[in-house]
């Protein structure tokens, strides 16, 4: 990350006009992998950054934006987890084809926009619906270099889970289902392959011709509406995501999987008396990504207060914050109540990257958004001061290098 | 007479006197700070050994070892005697001054395995009933119409047994209901005389036809297979003998919930070969319009237990109770116990009475109730007598895990902590977690415009 030997003048010079090219110079830059540069200078171009680095000397020539001294710059956040201006009832059975991704249209454009100016660059919406609801999809809340609002079409594929039989049956029968179109498709295989020997061992060799033309090439069945995704996830095409609100479930959970491999992460909702912390170390330990809200909790029949979040960073999980309420006031308020964490004990830079990187990585998105990087989309959110302290707002938003919120303020 | 029984075990105390001086050298297991079955998941590696020293053993055969050890390994005992040696690597509790007991097992609960359905796919084996349970001695307890361990933490092995009893009626007061039950019945001996006279004559002409099982009453039948036990619940001395007159014209064992006349009929309970679930602090006056005994009686296990009769006890209530009833809910089947044995029941009765005889009422008395080689590793060290009120548990296991300590626990480590150990943590909490302070509340500006989207989401969740 340390570029500070490198001459910004040797860049290269896309055919862009020089006009697309602009610099931030900000006293604080909290990169999304872990650091904090201080005399921080970000180029970006074509919505693109194409140079971060401390105290670089910035080329005549290139608009240069000077942030106040105390201000913060953190890349553009991502919320993995939301439903933000998407309303609607789902259903709670096995429905592993619905995509979160057709929710997105022009009626839902608006409001999904409009997290930008809490900072909220990306964002996952997921499908509505217990059971298995559905897939779901990755967009910008903002411009993007290529123009495309979606960013994945398909991410992770939600689960609620639960210690009951149904939820455990409805993920054992999406397998099942997989399993099913498998053994359908290797009977039609072995029945077409049958064909094709008989019709070779035809002797007249016109009516051999006649029936190979006839079979023709091997066409496999049209895949299977439920077993699909399920047939991506064990590809590790898509991800899995149990959604758990108890301890206990985490073992159902991991029951109803058997053998299955899958890339999976977890949704863990923070309720007051929550009982995760009895399966901390087991979920640390494989070290999972775990999406819960900055929550403070009660250990259960106490008053004695929980840092779950703290509690799993430390356990060696991959922390992925979401605001405590899936709303504007959650949004707004989303700095601040991570911000009472770190106060209490979660470690700062797991704070941020729960907020920035990790939720870009679980969403398979890391190489486009998350972190300010080289090669990054130029998402970023300012500060008027430390993420995590009272007061702090948001200045202003970058989105895909153009300014979506707050440029008066600049 | 411990003498006469010791001996009994002689030889299997001889073998391992060889290695005496090795357990010096046995690692001290890291105390588990949690207590919440954290530990690393050992048996991948190699068996999971676990070495309790030293203390008095009631291993409920008769037989009471003093300062003996019990060896487990991978959740089954492996042997009980004096001077066990230990592996590398095993787990060692050190228990001197303390008792083991088998774990209890209850007859009947509530609550405890947290969810509704089949066990295996809704215990929750973190919920605090099931903690309030371990803490109270019991292992394994009767769920519906499963029988589950009470395997803290951990979903393998929680269920033990599906379908135990079949509930029937049979009551002086109920004609119909009597003459229904004899139907079934005599309809399902029937069928099974048939059946076996199939079995016999179907070895010389193959093409015999199976007897039909249609009309016959599975139920009814799998007690007369012995593949279930029929379940009573009558009180009235009339009832009794009723039941027990039938039980023995049928030839099968009854098992009685109630049995509160039972001292009065015990002889005839005993010749049945009844099962009594007796619940020892009943009490009812008897029915002063009768010329002839009725009522409660303190002495009734006592009286049941001489006359033969298997007897187990269940307190009033079978679930957890913090209010209202507590001190007769599930937690207090030792003390349950104890009053029966104020009415005379002998002690090694009374500890059967929660341990041998559910055990085998629930044909499960070759993995449960006693402390022996090849049995289920499930056991409760207690500070003292079980029957004494004073007594606490002090750790469990289950499947050769300690489950429970009392010190790592909020509910009883503040009451007489044991002396030797460290005082229980004052928060279970991580450090660093307490400073946690109160989120300064919204501000009015700032608490979310009215008329934007809705805040849905976490309600599809549930």
């Amino acid at each position: 990350m340390m570029l500070s030997s490198l001459i910004l003048a040797a860049a290269p010079a896309v055919s862009a006009p020089a006009g697309d090219l602009l610099a931030i110079r900000a006293r604080h830059l909290a990169t999304g992998t872990g650091e904090t540069l201080e005399h921080a200078v970000v180029l970006v171009e074509d919505g693109k950054i194409v140079t971060v680095g401390e105290d670089l000397p910035i080329e005549r020539g290139i608009p240069v934006l000077d942030l106040d001294e105390d201000a913060w710059v953190l890349p553009g956040l991502v919320n993995a987890y939301t439903r933000y201006g998407l309303g609607g009832q789902g259903f709670s059975d096995l429905r592993p084809y619905i995509q979160a991704a057709d929710e997105v249209t022009p009626a839902t454009r608006g409001s999904i926009m409009s997290m930008s100016k809490y900072g909220v660059t990306t964002a996952a919406l997921y499908p509505a619906g217990r059971g298995v609801p559905g897939q779901s999809v990755v967009v910008a809340t903002g411009p993007t270099p290529d123009g495309d609002m979606v960013l994945r079409r398909s991410a992770y594929l939600k689960a609620l889970l639960s210690n009951d039989s149904t939820s455990k049956r409805n993920l054992r029968d999406g397998f099942k289902e997989a399993d099913a179109w498998l053994d359908k498709e290797a009977k039609n295989r072995e029945k077409y392959d049958k064909a094709k020997e008989k019709a070779e061992k035809e002797k007249d060799a016109d009516k051999k011709k006649a029936e190979l033309a006839e079979l023709g090439e091997y066409r496999p069945l049209p895949p299977d509406m439920k077993g699909q995704a399920f047939l991506d996830l064990r590809a590790k095409k898509i991800e899995l995501l149990a959604s758990l609100s108890k301890a206990a479930d985490y073992l159902h959970f991991l029951d109803a999987l058997g053998k299955e491999e899958v890339n999976w992460h977890l949704r863990l909702s923070l309720s007051t008396e929550c009982d995760l912390f009895h399966v901390k170390e087991r979920i640390g330990e494989k070290g999972a990504m775990v999406i819960m809200e900055p929550e403070v909790t009660l250990h259960p029949a106490t008053m004695r207060q929980r840092n779950l979040p703290a509690e799993f960073h430390r356990a060696g999980a991959k922390l992925v914050l979401i605001p405590r309420a899936d709303s504007s006031a959650g949004m707004e308020t989303w700095l601040r109540d991570v911000g009472v964490m770190v106060a209490a004990g979660l470690d700062r830079d797991a704070a941020i990257q729960g907020m920035t990187h990790h939720p870009a990585a679980l969403l398979g998105v890391a190489d486009r958004v998350g972190t300010l990087e080289v090669g990054k989309d130029a998402n970023m959110v300012i500060l008027t001061g430390d993420p995590f302290e009272a007061g702090t707002k948001v200045l202003a938003v970058m989105a895909g290098g153009s300014v979506v919120f707050g440029e008066d303020e600049l | 007479m411990i003498k006469l029984k010791l001996s009994a075990l002689a030889p299997l105390t001889l073998l391992f006197a060889a290695a005496p001086a090795a357990l010096a050298l046995a690692p001290v297991p890291q105390d588990d700070d949690s207590g919440d079955v954290e530990e690393a998941e050992a048996e991948e590696d190699g068996d999971r050994w676990i070495l309790l020293q030293g203390g008095d053993v009631y291993t409920g055969t008769g037989a009471l070892l003093r300062d003996a050890d019990v060896l487990c390994k991978n959740g089954k005992i492996t042997e009980v005697g004096y001077d066990l040696h230990a592996p590398e690597g095993a787990e060692l509790l050190e228990i001197s001054g303390y008792r083991v007991y088998p774990g209890l097992v209850a007859l009947e609960s509530r609550g405890l395995f947290g969810g509704s359905g089949s066990l295996d796919d809704s215990v929750d084996p973190f919920n605090e009933s099931m903690t309030y349970a371990i803490a109270s001695g019991i292992t394994t307890a009767v769920n519906g119409a499963e029988v589950g361990k009470l395997n803290r933490g951990r979903l393998e092995g929680v269920l033990l047994k599906r379908g135990t009893f079949v509930g029937l009626s049979y009551s002086v007061s109920n004609p119909s209901g009597r003459v229904s039950l004899r139907e079934k019945l005599d309809g399902a001996a029937a069928y099974l005389r048939e059946y076996r006279k199939w079995q016999v004559q179907v070895r010389s002409d193959k093409e015999l036809k199976e007897p039909k099982k249609s009309g016959v009453d599975s139920n009814v039948l799998a007690v007369l297979e012995g593949r279930a036990r029929a379940l009573f619940s009558a009180d009235d001395q009339q009832d009794l003998i009723a039941i027990a007159q039938l039980a023995q014209e049928y030839g099968f064992r009854p098992v009685i919930r109630g049995c509160r006349e039972g001292w009065i009929v015990a002889d005839e309970l005993g010749r049945a070969g009844a099962f009594a679930i007796v619940e020892a602090r009943d009490r009812r006056s008897k029915n002063e319009a009768l010329v002839r005994p009725g009522g409660s009686s303190i002495e009734n296990a006592a009286i049941l237990h001489q006359h033969g009769v298997q007897v187990a006890v269940l307190p009033s209530s079978t679930g957890i109770s913090l209010g209202g009833i507590v001190g007769r809910d599930i937690m207090h089947m030792p003390t349950e116990a104890a009053f029966a044995v104020r009415g005379g029941l002998p002690e090694d009765a009374a500890v059967a009475s929660m341990t041998t005889i559910p055990a085998r009422l629930l044909g499960l008395g070759h993995r449960l109730g006693t402390i022996e080689p090849g049995k289920d590793a499930d056991l409760i060290i207690t500070d003292g007598d079980l029957l004494h009120y004073r007594t606490f548990v002090q750790w469990a296991l289950v499947g050769g895990r300690v489950v429970y300590d009392k010190e790592a626990e909020l509910y009883f480590a503040h009451i007489r902590p044991r002396p030797e150990a460290e005082l229980a943590p004052e928060s279970p909490v991580d450090p660093g977690e307490e400073e946690v302070v109160e989120p300064p509340a919204p501000e009015g500006e700032e608490a979310g415009e009215p008329g934007e989207a809705p805040a849905e989401g976490e309600g599809s969740d549930g």
